[in-house]
């Protein structure tokens, strides 16, 4: 056990997804900037290296902002959740080029300091059409960049889990921020149907994708016990769960996940200490339940990930009548122990 | 690999083939929306102006150096042949800080020869210098007054339709060096006494530009920041000085128009 426990080391699959992020954002860089020189020669070397990285930025948070709903739908796009921090690094550097040149091309060597410019210059705010659109670049970098920051695990851990969580999902204000960023300013002085309709598109896609997942998650939430048994909650039949997989049912508000493996039945929470992913849905593998999002391990019968690692969840009590599962709802102690349930086939 | 074992732990290296077939369609139709949206981006930008920055190189100038009133300098380039260059600081400020040692050594400057080293902006007809350093001005003949070029009126209440921009950044540093993206740098720049130009353009699409000052033909500066880089119909009495004209304006007769920009 624990030989295959790694949390964050480098290994193939972040290669390969390493590897293809730079070969992407590559092609993307030589596009724009071959397209710019073969179409407009006269543009200037910091115009083009605001625009190549600003829209570089703009389309790598799409393709982020899509991963997370598809693997919810469909477990085979969970490879690319796996390394997505890559993906959100790369995305922040690109962005910090972008806003570092725009900040000293147009806010410094001026009599004030640059931030203070940056601010004060134009002081339309309460006007759309000459609102100070740079004002939410710079707000969404300083989002893009706490987060950036804060992408190691080590931070994870020091936050807290909820905290980080939090944190991290300030990443929909800073889209907000930067369609808002892009609509106001170069939006207004290039208007192009093409452009505007390719943002747009994008707008819908994650929009959809992201209520399609949440509504879905909320049928989850509404799962309830169709009998009780002097206190203990139906869940389903034994037949119903896959072998070495769970069935995921809610008991007293929170999510658990009903584990089937070697002819034994065990409970526990269903949400993944590292960042709350759903353990009901990943796999009992060498004996653990493996996160499907980044493979964190917790033994079945106590919740606890396997030494060294110190990670708990909660357990819960279950009984099985004829072939019926019933759950006990009252959670037990992160990391209590419980004998599994033991049946024949 | 039957499909409810197909599952993916990313440290362990092996991957089932149909996990394989969706991230190779997520990537190639991420990579083809990549290159479409370059594309797209790469193609809708607006034209750019063939306007020049001599970032790298210097050149040495000569002529007589007067205000109107901002620092200029009339230089010979040919027989009875004149033009008149823009003189301006480093960065987005005047050329004011930059002429203050040669004006202490020489009080009334305007009408004096003055040779100096920087680099050239043009665009349109139009030529602009960038001063870097003090130490590139030199005196070569104390002033005469009559050197000193003279402004001549033209006409008054004229209205004209044009966009208030920064000169340094139009002329060639920056592209684009007017409209919206530009803007706050243009309100930097002005605020930093670089003087504002008014920039125009006819029916035939034929530009002409005035450098803007109050009702005295004194410099305008932080009076005028609300109205820079945005399109607007300014009204003023108009003078000549050599190939510049001058427009003197109070900026209670400056219209906004609610266009954008990219018309200019
Ligand atoms: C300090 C922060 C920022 C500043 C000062 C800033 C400034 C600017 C400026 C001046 C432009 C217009 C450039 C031009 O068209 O010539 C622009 C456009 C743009 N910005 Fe930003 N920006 C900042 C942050 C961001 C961030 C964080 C993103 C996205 C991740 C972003 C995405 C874009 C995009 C997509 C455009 C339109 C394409 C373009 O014209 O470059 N910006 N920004
Ligand atoms: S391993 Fe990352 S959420 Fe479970």
């Amino acid at each position: 056990m624990g030989v295959n426990y790694q949390t964050v080391l480098w290994n193939r699959n972040k290669k390969i997804y390493d590897r293809w992020i730079g070969l992407s954002m590559l092609i993307y860089l030589i596009s724009f900037i071959g397209l710019t020189f073969i179409t407009n020669v006269q543009t200037s070397v910091e115009t083009l290296i605001i625009r190549a990285f600003g829209t570089l930025a703009i389309v790598l948070l799409h393709i982020i902002l899509v991963i997370g709903p598809l693997s919810r739908i469909n477990t085979r796009f969970l490879p690319l959740l796996y390394n997505r921090r890559h993906l959100g690094v790369s995305m922040f550097l690109a962005a910090l080029i972008h806003g570092g040149f725009s900040l000293f091309q147009f806010h410094t060597l001026g009599n004030v300091n640059p931030i203070y410019a940056l601010f004060s210059s134009n002081m339309d705010y309460n006007s759309l059409k000459n609102f100070p659109f740079q004002v939410l670049g710079f707000f969404a970098l300083i989002i893009l960049f706490l987060m950036a920051a804060t992408s190691h695990d080590f931070w994870l851990k020091n936050l807290s889990a909820k905290s980080w969580k939090r944190l991290h999902m300030m990443v929909y204000f800073a889209y907000a921020l930067i369609i808002m960023h892009v609509f106001l300013g170069s939006f207004q002085q290039q208007p192009s149907l093409w452009s505007t309709a390719i943002l747009s598109f994008g707008f819908v896609v994650i929009t959809a994708l992201h209520i399609s997942t949440g509504s879905k998650e909320r049928k989850l939430d509404h799962i309830k016990t169709t009998d009780t048994n002097e206190g203990w909650d139906y869940v389903c039949d034994i037949d119903e769960i896959p072998e070495d997989r769970a069935k995921i049912f809610i008991v007293d508000n929170e999510r658990i996940a009903v584990f089937k493996y070697n002819n034994k039945l065990s409970a526990i929470s269903n949400v993944c200490k590292h960042q709350g992913g759903p353990l009901g849905e990943g796999k009992v593998v060498d004996g653990c339940v493996t996160c499907p999002w980044h493979g964190y391990q917790y033994l079945p019968h106590n919740g606890q990930s396997p030494p060294p690692f110190t990670e708990q969840v909660s357990t819960y009590r279950l009984k099985l009548i004829d072939k019926k599962v019933y759950v006990s709802p009252k959670a037990l102690p992160e990391g209590t122990e419980v004998d599994p349930v033991i049946f024949n086939n | 690999m039957k499909e409810k074992d197909d599952f993916f732990i990313g440290y362990i290296d092996e991957i089932s083939n149909k996990t394989k077939v969706t991230l190779k369609t997520f990537v190639s139709l991420s990579l083809g929306f990549l290159i479409l949206i370059a594309i797209v981006f790469a193609l809708t930008q607006n034209t750019f102006k063939n306007s020049s920055f001599e970032l790298t190189t210097s050149t040495k100038i000569t002529g007589v150096y007067h205000e109107m009133p901002y620092p200029m300098l009339k230089v010979k380039t040919d027989k009875n042949e004149f033009k008149t260059i823009m003189l301006l600081g480093f960065g987005k400020l005047s050329a004011n800080p930059f002429l203050k040692k040669i004006k202490r050594q020489t009080p009334n400057l305007s009408g004096s020869m003055l040779s100096i080293e920087g680099n050239l902006i043009y665009y349109n007809g139009k030529t602009l210098l960038q001063i870097t350093s003090d130490e590139k001005i030199t005196l070569l003949e104390k002033a005469n007054p009559n050197r000193v070029p003279k402004a001549e009126y033209i006409a008054k209440n004229i209205e004209l339709q044009g966009e208030i921009i920064d000169p340094k950044c139009y002329f060639g540093v920056m592209k684009p060096g007017n409209g919206k993206i530009h803007r706050s740098c243009a309100v930097l720049c002005i605020s930093g006494g670089i003087p504002p130009v008014l920039a125009t353009t006819d029916q035939n699409n034929i530009s002409e530009y005035y450098i803007v000052t109050d009702l005295e033909g004194k410099p305008i500066n932080k009076a005028i920041l609300p109205y820079i880089g945005k399109p607007s119909i300014v009204s003023g009495t108009i003078y000549k000085l050599e190939d510049w004209y001058q427009l003197r304006i109070s900026t209670n007769h400056i219209k906004e128009l609610h266009l954008p920009s990219n018309i200019y």
